[in-house]
């Protein structure tokens, strides 16, 4: 979904590389990119980016500014043809400059050089204890701990999505918090998701539960990453310029409607994303439900997309029927994750698998009658 | 009113001219030709001392054989935001080995005029109040870090091949 997509993997020979992939992106014309090379050595990244980027700024469109675009040059050139002249360009430069030199390599590999963990086996006995004790803390190491490549530590996603809170939103005195937890817990590392939350990569079972208690004292220990009520919303038109319709109180009264933990966790991992204009800042092609707000005769509405996805599978949602009135959003939403509840397989099938297994369909009759459709 | 900016300040005397069907070079003025008049020209004589205009679309591949006899190549930036020139400079200077004046004309800003610097631009036809009065102070700042080799040579830093100091900016 990007103008540029780089995926890191090995080769047969197991030497690093990525396949290269352009022309993605979202905004009003929504694309995904396409491959144009399956292996690049990383010592030609800065040189094959270079090329694309050239062969973009030679040949894109110039006459309108929506369409001075990376994806739609690919678009109108055809990805064979593109990936022809961007490979005829990184032929003339390959051996430039921009080779990146083993020991660049080394220097980023040696920033980025993970911190050494020392076994902390001992604490799986106090995460038991306090697991048993506190209900709510293991339901949110159930849902905000990710496993660790080492055994005794785990990621831990910080929410930014208190129940009926504004999506992404932290204060000051939040930002301490996590600061401090940080350098006392887990290797003074803080990472931001797209999710609009915080990632502390590295922190050591054993110290789950105080890394908890002082993230619930200050309302950061919503047990939600994943869930229905970890949405993505844009600022919209409370702060933004651009838009043409309000995204944060309409995130909060989905969050409100959905926030409780058993029926969260029932109705299983499912990403709701809310843009309120076009632009798609709050990226709804992508959301397993999107929400874009538009304005239609002075008046904010809000149109639908299902079956949208940003992972590696990634797909455009698509747009299921006429928009909803702010105040009839949520029942919307209601309804269909109620079709998707009632027409699931087993609650291993999320949202998103259900949705290609069944399509629009189902989802349309609910929203707007069986006879919508022959009108 | 446009003047012509060096880094060595701005030139008293300037005798390139650029011709369209309106304005042609007078006596003790050089014409500059579009790129097709250029190209016809060129093929009928062997003299050198030309100057050539590129337009945003033209293929600066086309002046290859020329290169030799040109003194001048302007590059046209009708509009700041379009870039092709930046690219048009890279290809002529990196690629193509052009090692005569290469010369920005248009919209030329301030703030791009480091960045046209490093890509191998060394004259500027302004006409942009801002820049003509950032200039004359000698005010040019430019970004200190950077990330890309570029015709233009720069110092190195430790670590990592490929960064750089610039030679302007803070």
């Amino acid at each position: 979904m990007h103008d540029i997509g780089l995926h890191l993997k090995k080769n047969e020979a197991g030497e690093l590389g990525f396949a290269v992939y352009v022309g993605g992106g979202q905004g009003r014309t929504p694309l995904i990119a396409k491959k144009i090379r399956d292996f690049l050595p990383e010592a030609d990244l800065l040189t094959y980016v270079t090329a694309i980027v050239r062969v973009y700024n030679l040949n894109g469109r110039r006459d309108n500014k929506y369409k001075a675009r990376i994806k739609i040059l690919v678009h109108e050139t055809g990805a064979e043809e593109l990936t022809r002249q961007v490979e005829a360009e990184f032929d003339q430069i390959r051996d430039s400059e921009l080779k990146l030199p083993e020991a660049d390599i080394r220097s980023i590999e040696a920033y980025f050089a993970p911190p050494a963990l020392a076994d902390r086996a001992e604490g799986w006995e106090a995460l038991a204890r306090a697991k048993k004790a506190d209900a709510a803390f293991a339901a949110w190491v159930g849902q905000n701990v990710q496993p660790h490549s080492h055994p005794d530590y785990g990621m831990v996603t910080i929410s930014l999505k208190p129940i009926g809170g504004t999506p992404g939103d932290a204060s000051d005195a939040q930002m301490d918090l996590v600061a401090d937890i940080a350098e006392r817990y887990a290797f003074d590392e803080i990472r931001v998701s797209h999710e609009q939350n915080l990632i502390l990569p590295h922190v050591a079972m054993g110290d789950l539960y105080p890394v908890y208690q002082a993230l619930e004292k200050s309302g950061l220990a919503t047990a939600n990453a994943g869930l229905i009520t970890d949405m993505i919303a844009c600022p919209g038109l409370d702060y933004c310029a651009l838009a043409n319709a309000r995204s944060i109180p309409v995130a909060q009264e989905i969050s409100l409607r959905f926030g409780s933990q058993a029926r969260q966790a029932e109705i299983g991992e499912l990403k709701i994303k809310i843009s309120g204009c076009i632009n798609a800042c709050g990226h709804h092609h992508v959301g397993h439900i999107g929400l874009l707000g538009v304005e239609k005769k002075g008046a904010e509405l809000y149109q639908i997309t299902l079956g949208g996805s940003g992972d590696e599978n990634s797909s455009i949602g698509e747009i299921i029927g006429r928009g909803f009135e702010p105040e009839k959003v949520t029942d919307a939403i209601e309804t269909i994750v109620d079709t998707y509840l009632g027409l699931r397989l087993d609650p291993k099938e999320t949202f998103l698998l259900a949705y290609r297994r069944v399509g629009p369909k189902p989802f349309k009759d609910a929203l707007y009658g069986a006879t919508a459709e022959a009108a | 009113m446009t003047k012509i900016w060096k880094e060595t300040g701005f030139v008293a005397k300037d005798a390139w001219v650029i011709e369209t069907d309106e304005v042609k070079a007078g006596e003790g003025e050089t014409p500059i030709y579009a790129l097709d008049a250029f190209l016809a020209a060129a093929a009928e004589t062997n003299g050198g001392g030309l100057g050539v205009l590129v337009a945003p679309a033209d293929d600066v591949q086309k002046l290859e054989p020329y290169l030799d006899r040109i003194a001048l190549i302007a590059i046209a930036f009708p509009a700041f935001s379009d870039g092709r020139g930046f690219s048009h400079a890279a290809l002529l200077r990196e690629r193509l080995d052009y090692q005569g004046e290469l010369r920005a004309v248009g919209d030329v800003l301030i703030d791009q005029v480091p960045l046209m610097l490093r890509t191998g631009f060394d004259s500027f036809a302004v006409t942009n109040e801002t820049a003509l009065k950032r200039l004359d102070e000698h005010c040019l700042m430019g970004v200190a870090q950077q990330y890309q080799p570029t015709a233009r040579s720069s110092k190195t830093v430790a670590g990592f091949s490929w960064r750089r100091i610039g030679s302007t900016g803070a």
